[in-house]
């Protein structure tokens, strides 16, 4: 046989093992050793930088976010541009801001997880992370804008002595609900997974950083029925998380959508939040991981440019699904012809706020459509990060389009007002940014950012087979 | 059996097929399953080391979340409205559209909360089987951690060795 093929002379060349182990993850196998050691260098590892960065971060959100806010708590909510008739500004669109952050962990860890996408393993727990601190950021809105937040328990349904209950036919209680629902639940789903690395972080450490791995880790051993019991519960999550995922910001969208305000009440604004949160979510994890391939140890083994390369992929058709949900929306209020629709669309498209809605559209769908295509691009992590930015100042304009300008042109002409942007209305979206990046920042250095059991097992599942004459990838089936 | 007796084998992260034979080893000596445990930094299926099934109530324990959740949706539902009517002008005190929104909530964090309880709970119950750790486990090694009577010490090891297994003394098995 062999001298049959050595006959032929023209036997295709084998691919060679070494160009997949420099391109995919999961054909370049180390050592768990190794891995370890790499995740834990990376974790431990603080520069001069590091604290100087984290300490700025950590200030800028202990002046912009808690000062200003603690201002407000004593002068009152007037410190915020919020007047007649546009009552929801900066502090609600930051809201739907961050909650559409949130939705990025869920989607890659969960969504990516039920249809077995291989690519997601290193980078899972970091967007788990982003949910985790992104829906934080965002949960604190309601409390700041709520202005009297001394009395927010009152949202909190609990027998009182005047037997006064929350209404639970508002869609503000159903926004209560979900957030807290989808912020426990994505803790749980970034704790869960966490354990057999915290595990290995409590063997291989001393001090306080040994003390919370050995807390949280629960006497984590990996006996058979400890991974089958963690296996059950992650696929519960997986599968449960995702239409909790898909509520969450659907009810954020019913927030504007039940009210009568023109350019509200619109049908299709649930799905329309939802794409909008994934686009923004998914955009944020690809800036993130181009940062942390940049700027922590041995990440640029975990974190390739393949994976940029397919998130680059998911974000350019959620980029087309969200132009196909703007212009769906867009069409119907034009062609309606109701006045007052069509007044908000040409004060949007003409007013004095108009660079909003033009930073929106080239933001969200003109540059993710003309660069995501090209295959270089989306496998360079700085471009990538680049257009990712824009991606979500891009949705930061949608959120002002979609509230506070909106509000500004009601039914009535007597009813239309300007926005007025006070220090308030920068300073507390800024200081949450601040504190999201400080928050992420700390956490960097106490838990593992990439999953290394997984990693680990997705390398043992990945094989060269054999077929005819050359070796072809393959994944198998472990669990 | 006594704790005393206990052993632990080490084996390379890539020996799963070792791991599996050197079970069936074990099982010849006339150990049987329940005095054995396999321990490992990634998982691997009860299949794939031909053990006897796992088993779990994380399940069950996350539908009766599930149903707790529904039932305390249904009391902020209609309960509430029950105890202190707040009727606002052509507005149902019951509606049913709105009463979907929060019954779906708290069934989903009731199941969800539910399954992290059953995880922990399970975790933390006395479980049979020897009790042992050992931290190379963590490194990608696979470990059988078993249970056997001092006169088979010598067949074991010898089957085990021949396995290509690290043999780990007795006072390095850490308990957690």
């Amino acid at each position: 046989m062999a001298a049959e093929v050595k006959s032929l002379g023209t036997v295709e060349p084998m691919p060679l093992e070494e160009d997949l182990a420099s391109e995919h993850l999961m054909f370049d196998p180390r050592p768990r050793e190794q891995m370890n050691q790499m995740v834990m260098d990376a974790m431990t590892h603080t520069s001069k930088r590091y604290w100087i960065v984290t300490t700025l971060f950590g200030l800028g959100a202990a002046i912009l976010l808690f000062g200003t806010w603690g201002y407000m708590i004593f002068t009152g909510i007037g410190i915020t541009g919020k007047n007649r008739p546009v009552f929801w500004f900066t502090l609600i669109s930051t809201f739907v801001f961050w909650i559409g952050i949130s939705h990025a962990g869920t989607f890659v860890s969960a969504i990516l997880r039920v249809f077995k996408a291989e690519y997601r393993r290193p980078f899972t727990r970091a967007a788990e992370l982003m949910t985790f601190f992104g829906l934080a950021a965002g949960a604190m809105y309601p409390l700041i804008h709520l202005g009297r937040v001394w009395v927010f328990y009152w949202m909190i349904p609990y027998p009182n002595q005047r037997w006064l209950w929350p209404n639970f036919h508002s869609p503000l209680v159903w926004d209560f609900l979900a957030i807290t629902t989808y912020l426990i639940s994505s803790t749980i789903y970034l704790f869960l997974p966490l354990m057999p690395d915290l595990a290995m972080v409590r063997d291989r450490t001393t001090g306080w950083r040994h003390a919370i791995a050995k807390t949280l880790s629960f006497g984590w051993r990996g006996t058979e029925a400890e991974w089958y019991r963690l296996r059950v519960a992650i696929r519960i999550f997986a599968f449960a998380i995702i239409p909790v995922m898909f509520s969450v910001h659907t009810i954020v969208s019913w927030d504007f959508a039940v009210a009568q305000t023109p350019g509200w009440h619109s049908t299709i604004f649930g799905p329309y939040f939802i794409i909008g949160a994934i686009l923004s979510g998914v955009s944020a994890v690809v800036t993130i991981l181009a940062i942390l391939r940049s700027t922590m140890r041995h990440m640029n083994y975990f974190i390739r440019p393949e994976h940029f390369d397919a998130i680059g992929k998911l974000i350019l058709v959620f980029s087309l699904a969200w132009a196909y949900f703007f212009f769906n929306e867009y069409i119907l209020h034009w062609y309606g012809g109701e006045a007052a629709v069509k007044n908000l669309l040409t004060f949007h498209a003409t007013g004095p706020d108009a660079w909003i809605w033009y930073t929106m559209l080239l933001c969200n769908f003109v540059i993710p459509v003309l660069t995501l295509w090209n295959r270089k691009i989306r496998r360079t992590p700085w471009a990538v990060a680049i257009i990712t930015i824009l991606i979500n100042v891009g949705m930061y304009a949608e959120r002002i389009t979609i509230i506070p300008l909106t509000l500004a042109t009601g039914r009535s002409p007597f009813d239309w007002g300007e926005i007025s942007v006070h220090y308030a209305d920068i300073a507390i979206p800024v200081g949450s940014l601040c504190f999201f990046i400080f928050l992420y920042l700390l956490a960097s250095r106490v838990i593992p950012l990439v999953p290394v059991w997984e990693v680990q097992e997705g390398q043992e599942a990945h094989i060269l087979r054999p077929v005819g004459k050359t070796k072809v990838p393959s994944v198998s089936e472990l669990e | 059996m006594a704790e005393d007796n206990i052993h632990l084998a080490l084996f390379k992260e890539d020996k799963v097929g070792q791991v599996a034979e050197a079970l069936g080893r074990l099982r010849e000596l006339g150990i049987t399953d329940k005095d054995i445990s396999v321990i490992s930094g990634v998982p691997f299926s009860d299949k794939i080391l031909g053990r006897p099934m796992s088993w779990t109530r994380i399940p069950q324990i996350g539908i009766a979340g599930a149903v707790v959740g529904f039932i305390i949706a249904m009391f902020l539902n209609w309960g509430t409205p029950a105890l202190y009517s707040l009727r606002v002008g052509g507005q149902a005190l019951f509606p049913i559209p709105t009463a979907i929104v929060v019954a779906f909530e708290l069934t989903m964090l009731g199941l969800l909360l539910a399954t992290f309880a059953g995880v922990l709970l399970e975790m933390m119950s006395p479980s049979y089987g020897p009790k042992g750790y050992h931290p190379k486990v963590s490194d990608g090694n696979i470990a059988i951690l078993f249970t056997c009577p001092a006169e088979l010490d010598h067949r074991m090891h010898t089957a085990m060795t021949e396995l290509g297994a690290e043999l780990v003394n007795r006072s390095e098995v850490v308990k957690l």
